[in-house]
């Protein structure tokens, strides 16, 4: 028992030093990574690339630089107010008229990193008055959520709603909506121009949306594909109206859903993951920019506002395990831990192994020295022989717990 | 003989329990004073809003408390046990001397574990007065580590305080010192989830810890 107390000790003592040594050691040699910035020129019709090296860098695919007005007069819906200012904004592009105006109403950006769909997801919602003749949205005096059916839950009285929720919960059942709804997507803020519900999925894998309108409940179910399943469903809050939401299907393919007609428009490109990667789509007067941003890679898919594929670009470089810096834990450590990962929102332990082997060498110097200490100490090798075997297998995390914690036994 | 045992242990924590148990149960009441003084000024669905949405942790104060009790209860069962070393007196009765460690870190578990549970209750309690189970829950996922993390340091402090070598006693705070923390990352309201389970599972095996500095102490380690 007092045997096994030990060996438990030493676990903790692992699971402690493998995330703390790994941390205290990319604080002191970790290096900034620095990404391009990835853009697309309708005026080129060319990719951009911004490189933060020892000084900003402009340049193109064709390896052209450009001074930081060359660059901002190629990328005219992004900087179209400096363009403005400096009177060197086109009068068209691509036959296309460029009134501001109409530049402003079809830009838009949207950023989907993988932590905000990996995290806990809040199973409570606003439903806001979609049409109350105010300017302004108003925080609602109740929340809902949708479990054996729709419920609206008062948040002075914690009390539920018994009409209003008898009242949802009706019209959701005639519209063919199977209890519970397995998402929930929306935009839960007061600070949108306008509101347009929810998207929610049932747990027959059915889409709706749903708002309410004039206090009454307005439901409509969404006809998908065959077997077409979502890993999620981004609502968005573009100023062209013509799309209610970003929606990633299971097989990594992206989709819009239409406003008012609600039809769903594929994107023709397949590896979108979200879990994955982050997802920027920026939409302009002429153009969709679909990028996935990986570690090490940016892949760019450029669409008309048809969704037909018009040039993509892709990139990669070094990420920080590929570093020398990298290459050295990769060698002191055979696993780095982490109960926090920049891909999720959830704490939990995640393993890194290390990519290469040279961590063994490092381990059974460890475990040399160990046995040295042994015979200087004058142990008997036998009752030492899993000490030396948690070195071998866990490096410098199982040198330092089996010393913190000292293997002396008394027959 | 296993009863004077145990009300040994009682008398040696009994005003220590009480009193934490007490100021546990204050901050548990001053927590829900603010969210009822908050939800007054700021209205309820606007507090609603920022706790499920803008990441509002009404439950924070909590954060230390249960770390608190666990280093309390733990100094104050073991650390008379090392003047004078008591405990040696112990190790004399005519019980099997890890049996002896053992009931006296089972008692000690399930006094922490019954104020936990009291203090537990009452935020359930009284938090279903102002939120929903929607809100609750999520909360109750976050606050489990924290309990955890009071037992670990009640096992922990046991290790470190029967330990009878000073330069152990440092290294084992150090390890104390990478492991107490795994149990207070930041994160979203219920981020805790998927690793409630192994951080229990690990606090379990952690309780017999005192066994090993027990065993250096009765075999006189210097």
């Amino acid at each position: 028992m007092v045997k096994l107390s030990r060996y438990i000790l030493v676990l903790i003592a692992i699971t402690g030093l493998a995330i703390v040594l790994p941390k205290l050691y990319w604080m002191a040699f970790a290096q900034p990574v620095k990404s391009p910035f990835v853009q697309y020129s309708a005026v080129d019709n060319d990719f951009l690339i911004l490189r933060n090296e020892e000084k900003t860098v402009f340049t193109n695919t064709k390896g052209e630089t450009f001074t930081r007005e060359e660059y901002e007069a190629r990328l005219p819906f992004v900087y179209t107010r400096q363009l403005l200012m400096n009177r060197t904004l086109p009068d068209s592009i691509n036959g296309v008229e460029m009134d501001p105006h109409q530049i402003s109403k079809y830009r838009s950006i949207f950023r989907l990193k993988p932590e905000d769909i990996r995290a806990p997801q809040p199973s409570l919602f606003p439903l806001f008055e979609s049409q109350s003749g105010r300017v302004n949205l108003e925080m609602p005096e109740d929340f809902f959520r949708i479990t054996w059916r729709m419920e609206f839950i008062d948040a002075e009285t914690n009390q539920i709603n018994e009409e209003k929720s008898r009242m949802f919960s009706a019209v959701l059942y005639k519209r063919g909506f199977q209890f519970p709804a397995t998402s929930i997507s929306g935009i839960p803020t007061t600070l949108k121009s306008c509101d347009e519900g929810y998207l929610v999925i049932d747990s027959a894998n059915q889409l709706f949306h749903i708002k309410m309108v004039e206090g009454k409940p307005f439901v409509r179910r969404v006809d998908l594909p065959e077997g077409l399943k979502f890993k999620t469903i981004q609502c968005t809050d573009n100023s062209d109206k013509l799309y209610y939401a970003y929606l990633f299907s299971e097989d990594k393919h992206l989709y819009m859903l239409t406003q008012y007609d609600y039809l769903l428009e594929h994107f023709p490109v397949d590896d979108i993951d979200p879990e994955k990667h982050e997802i920027r789509i920026y939409g302009d007067l002429l153009n969709f920019n679909v990028s996935v941003l990986g570690e090490g890679f940016v892949r760019s898919h450029i669409f008309d506002r048809d969704l037909n594929p018009v040039d993509e670009y892709s990139e990669i470089w070094p990420v920080q395990s590929q570093r020398k810096e990298g290459k050295i834990a990769a060698a002191l450590f055979p696993v780095q831990l982490s109960m926090t990962n920049p891909n999720s929102g959830f704490i939990n332990f995640y393993f890194q192994p290390s990519p290469a082997f040279y961590w063994l060498a490092v381990s059974l110097l460890l475990a040399i020295v160990q046995f040295i200490l042994i015979r200087k100490r004058k142990q008997k090798l036998r009752s030492q022989l899993p000490d030396l075997l948690i070195i071998c297998l866990t490096g410098i995390f199982g040198f330092l717990a089996v010393n913190f914690f000292p293997n002396k036994f008394f027959s | 003989m296993w009863k004077a045992m145990i009300y040994k242990e009682w008398l040696k924590i009994r005003w220590f329990t009480l009193l934490y148990t007490l100021l546990g149960m204050l901050a548990v009441g001053y927590l829900f004073l603010k969210v009822q003084h908050d939800t007054t000024f700021n209205q309820a669905n606007n507090y609603w809003n920022l706790i499920l949405f803008k990441g509002l942790k009404f439950f924070s104060l909590l954060k230390f408390i249960p770390l608190a009790g666990g280093l309390l209860v733990a100094v104050a069962q073991y650390f008379p046990e090392t003047v004078n070393k008591r405990i040696k007196l112990t190790f004399h009765l005519p019980f099997n001397e890890n049996k002896v460690l053992l009931s006296m870190m089972v008692f000690g578990s399930c006094c922490l574990l019954v104020v936990y549970l009291i203090l537990i209750a009452l935020f359930s309690g009284i938090a279903a007065f102002y939120f929903p189970s929607n809100i609750i829950l999520p909360a109750l996922v976050s606050l489990i580590p924290w309990f955890l993390a009071g037992f670990s340091a009640y096992y922990l402090v046991a290790l470190i305080v029967l330990e009878p070598v000073w330069k152990y006693r440092f290294l084992y705070l150090l390890v104390a010192a990478t492991f107490i923390p795994l149990f207070f990352k930041n994160g979203p309201t219920a981020a805790y989830q998927p690793v409630n389970i192994t951080l229990a599972v690990l606090t379990i095996l952690l309780s017999i810890s005192l066994l090993f500095s027990g065993y250096r102490f009765r075999k006189g380690e210097m």
